[in-house]
This record gives structure tokens, sequence and C-alpha cells, in this order.
């Protein structure tokens, strides 16, 4: 039962409290916490407020976006510095959700949810994190497979800007707008004299976190980015991908449709 | 568990209150200050009924707790009409039939009074998009949609009017 909301003023306040408090949990937009707090029995007593941390805001320098944790997905969305991302976010939730959810909250939320978690694992992005031993530096794919240690904060994450036209996203839905993914498909894909040349391709909905699909990635390198070599190197997804079943598909359907998408995500068709 | 004296500016006005742990925006609206437009809907976020405007943002209530929002400025419906005076989207959703059984309409309404906001002359898409995080089980969305835009008409016809 929840006993107490905490606004600290600084990080090193918030990191000690959390530390301190093995019941306290830190709350950012409220989108993943406040719904656990408010329909079920949570162990949850004290919360931890992002809201004064200063954690919020965008800055671009030299190719590398720096994004404070508690950025809400609305201004990342809206940053004119992102705008390869601006039709990503738009496949986020709704605006309403975006309006609070944050860049750093996503990295907590389980499949099919934290669509943004699958396009920061493609971005091949850093996270920067606070804790009682001080801040240290992580990939978000570590962050995204153990978590953080008790006390530790993200407090922001970095990735570079990938060049032009090599951002990729395609979400699969069961209605078009407001709908978890059924599967979600982010890359970057860069070419050279026709080939590809480097591939990072991030999966959602293809287990209970994001994961890279690594044999699709290598199975492209050097090859066309054309329909054969595309649909060849699709179908290596499954090997390392474990769908599963919800409210919005099967398993199996997750499955089947896996390929099919990260195809429409490479080639657009 | 030591209840929190709250500030807030709710439609203008600044409010005071008392909040225990645990209760959100929503609820400090609806309870503690008797504001009842904002709807408890699922209390998760998901269907939008309890959709308030916090510092010029258009948001589910149920997910903020009402000490994070301590200093807000929170609009409601309460605040959108001038005593029986409604304002040109209110009245087209009168016009336009767009309340079925009315349980999400002050969402819609607060949603919407916030796209217009920033986008005073929005397509159909740009509304549909906005409204995306309010649902209606009657499933109104049509007549909603309609109004909307044509409440962004009637604003606009007001204006150039008033530019004459």
């Amino acid at each position: 039962m929840l006993r107490q909301v905490l606004l600290p003023a600084d990080v090193g306040a918030a990191v000690s409290t959390l530390a301190g408090d093995p019941t306290a949990v830190l709350v950012a937009g409220g989108t993943l916490v406040m719904p656990a707090v408010n329909t079920t029995v949570t162990p949850i007593e004290t919360l931890v407020s992002t809201r004064d941390l200063g954690l919020a805001g965008v800055a671009v320098e030299r190719g590398i976006a720096r994004v404070g944790a508690a950025t809400t997905l609305t201004a990342l969305g809206n940053h004119p510095d992102l705008g390869f991302l601006r039709p990503t976010v738009a496949s986020f939730a709704s605006p309403i959700i975006r309006n609070l959810a944050t860049v750093g909250g996503n990295l907590f939320a389980s499949q099919p949810y934290g669509d943004l978690a699958v396009a920061l694992l493609a971005l091949d992005a850093t996270a920067e994190i606070a804790g009682p031993d001080g801040p240290r530096e992580a990939p978000v794919s570590e962050v995204l497979e153990q978590r953080v240690r008790p006390g530790e904060i993200v407090a922001a994450v970095r990735f570079a800007l990938p060049a032009a036209g090599t951002w990729r996203w395609t979400k699969a839905m069961r209605r078009r707008l407001n709908s978890a993914a059924i599967v979600a498909v982010a890359a970057v894909v860069e070419t050279d004299g026709g080939v590809v040349s480097a591939a990072r391709i991030a999966l959602g909905g293809a287990g209970s976190r994001p994961v890279r699909a690594r044999a699709v990635e290598a199975a492209l390198l050097g090859k066309p980015l054309d329909e054969a070599s595309v649909t060849a190197a699709a179908s290596l997804a499954l090997s390392e991908a474990e769908p599963f079943s919800d409210a919005y598909a099967s398993a199996w359907y997750r499955g089947r449709v896996l390929p099919v998408h990260i195809r429409r995500a490479l080639l657009g068709a | 568990m030591r209840s929190q004296v709250i500030n807030l500016t709710v439609n203008g006005t600044e409010r005071e209150l008392l909040a225990k742990p645990g209760t959100t925006l929503l609820g400090a609206l609806r309870d503690g200050l008797g504001l009842t437009a904002a709807k408890r809907g699922c209390a998760q976020g998901g269907c939008g009924a309890c959709t308030v405007v916090v510092n010029g943002a258009a948001v589910p209530s149920c997910l903020i707790p009402v000490e994070v929002a301590d200093g807000a400025t929170v609009e409601t419906l309460e605040g959108m009409a001038s005593g029986q005076h409604l304002t040109p989207l209110q009245q087209a959703f009168v016009d336009g039939f767009a309340t079925q059984c009315g349980f999400c309409t002050s969402g819609m309404l607060m949603s919407a009074s916030a796209l217009l906001a920033e986008n005073p002359a929005p397509t159909r898409d740009e509304v549909a998009v906005a409204i995306s995080g309010n649902v209606c089980r009657c499933t109104g969305y049509a007549a909603i949609i309609d109004a909307i835009l044509d409440a962004a008409d009637r604003t606009r016809a007001v204006g150039s009017a008033a530019a004459d």
C-alpha cells in the first residue's frame, strides 16, 4: 500500500531514497506504475517522482542525440532535430499517453509495450545511469536484458543520428491508431555500392523484451537490399525470436507475420 | 501515511486540498474538489474518460499522483463554458449529436480542445489521432470527429467575422 509520494529535488536524493527503501519505485510518466497502484495490491510503499530531477530535454550536437530520461514521447517526437523519429513515435500509443510516457520508462516496459525501447535498441543507444556507486554507462541492450541495479536511475540515453534514409520502422497493429504492437521492426540499414554494408535490426513482439535479429543482420551483409535477399534473411528471424500470445495476437500469428514485417520495414513493401 | 496539502490552479482558480498518498489527480478533482466531469473509467490510462489538460497538455488524470501535480495548472470540462454560454466546440457536440451515453464526452472535449488550441484547422485524420486515446464504447466516433471539425470551422468563422 502506498504510504508516500516523494519529489526529490535532485538525482542524488532520489538515488539515496531508492537505494535505501526496497518498497520505493521511481515514477516518471506513471503509465506503467500507476495502473498497478490504482488497480492491484502492490508492494510499492513509496513513489519517487522524477518531476524535479531535471531529466527532461533533448540536445543534438555533432550528430549525437542526448535525450533525458524524463523527456516525454511527445517532446521526443516533436523535436526538430529528430525528424526521422517523428512517424515512429506517432505510432506509439495515443497523444494523451505520449504526453505522459517517458523515454526512460520505455526501457522498463514489457513487450508488446515499450515500442521506443525497440527503436533505441536498433539505434544502439547508450544509457547514462546514476546510482549509489556513482554514474555509469551501459548499452541500452544491457539495460533491457538486466534492467538496472537497486537504487539506480537511467538519467538519459544517447545515440548517433542514423544517416539520411537509413532509418526503418514498421509496427503491425490491430487498429491503425493506439494499439500495442503485434510485431514491431526497427532498423538502421546502410548500403554501399548497392549492397548492405551495415545493419542493426531490432524486433518488438518477439520476446518479453526487444531483441536484435542478429542472424537476419548477418545474412544481409554484402547482399543487395532487394526482395530476394531480404526475404531470405528475414526467414531467419524466428531462430532468435520467442513470439508470445496475448490479447493482441497469438504466438503462432506473431511468428508467421514477423518475416513479412521485416521485409516491409526494409523494403517498404 | 501522511496526507499532504496540494495546491492546484483549476479552471483559473487557485484551489487547495488535502490528499492521502495514492490519490490521483482524478481522485483529487472528483472527490476532493467535487469536479466530476472527468470520469473514472479504467484507472489505467486506457480509456481517456478522465482526460484533463495539465499545463497545456491533455493527459489521463488517473495516471498522475496528485502530489506530482502540485502547483500545476489544470483545466477540466467544468471550466470550458462561461456560465450558460457554450464554446463552439461544446455547441458543435450538441448540434451534431456527438454524444450517446456521454461517459466519454468530457474526455473527448478535453482532447479536442487541446488539439484545437494547438492546431485550429486540423484535418480529419489529425482529429482521429487526437482522440485516439479516448475510447467511445458506443462507437460514435464519426459524429465526434464531425463535431470537432465543425467546431474548428465555427471558430474560424467567428475569427474571420471578428477580423472584418
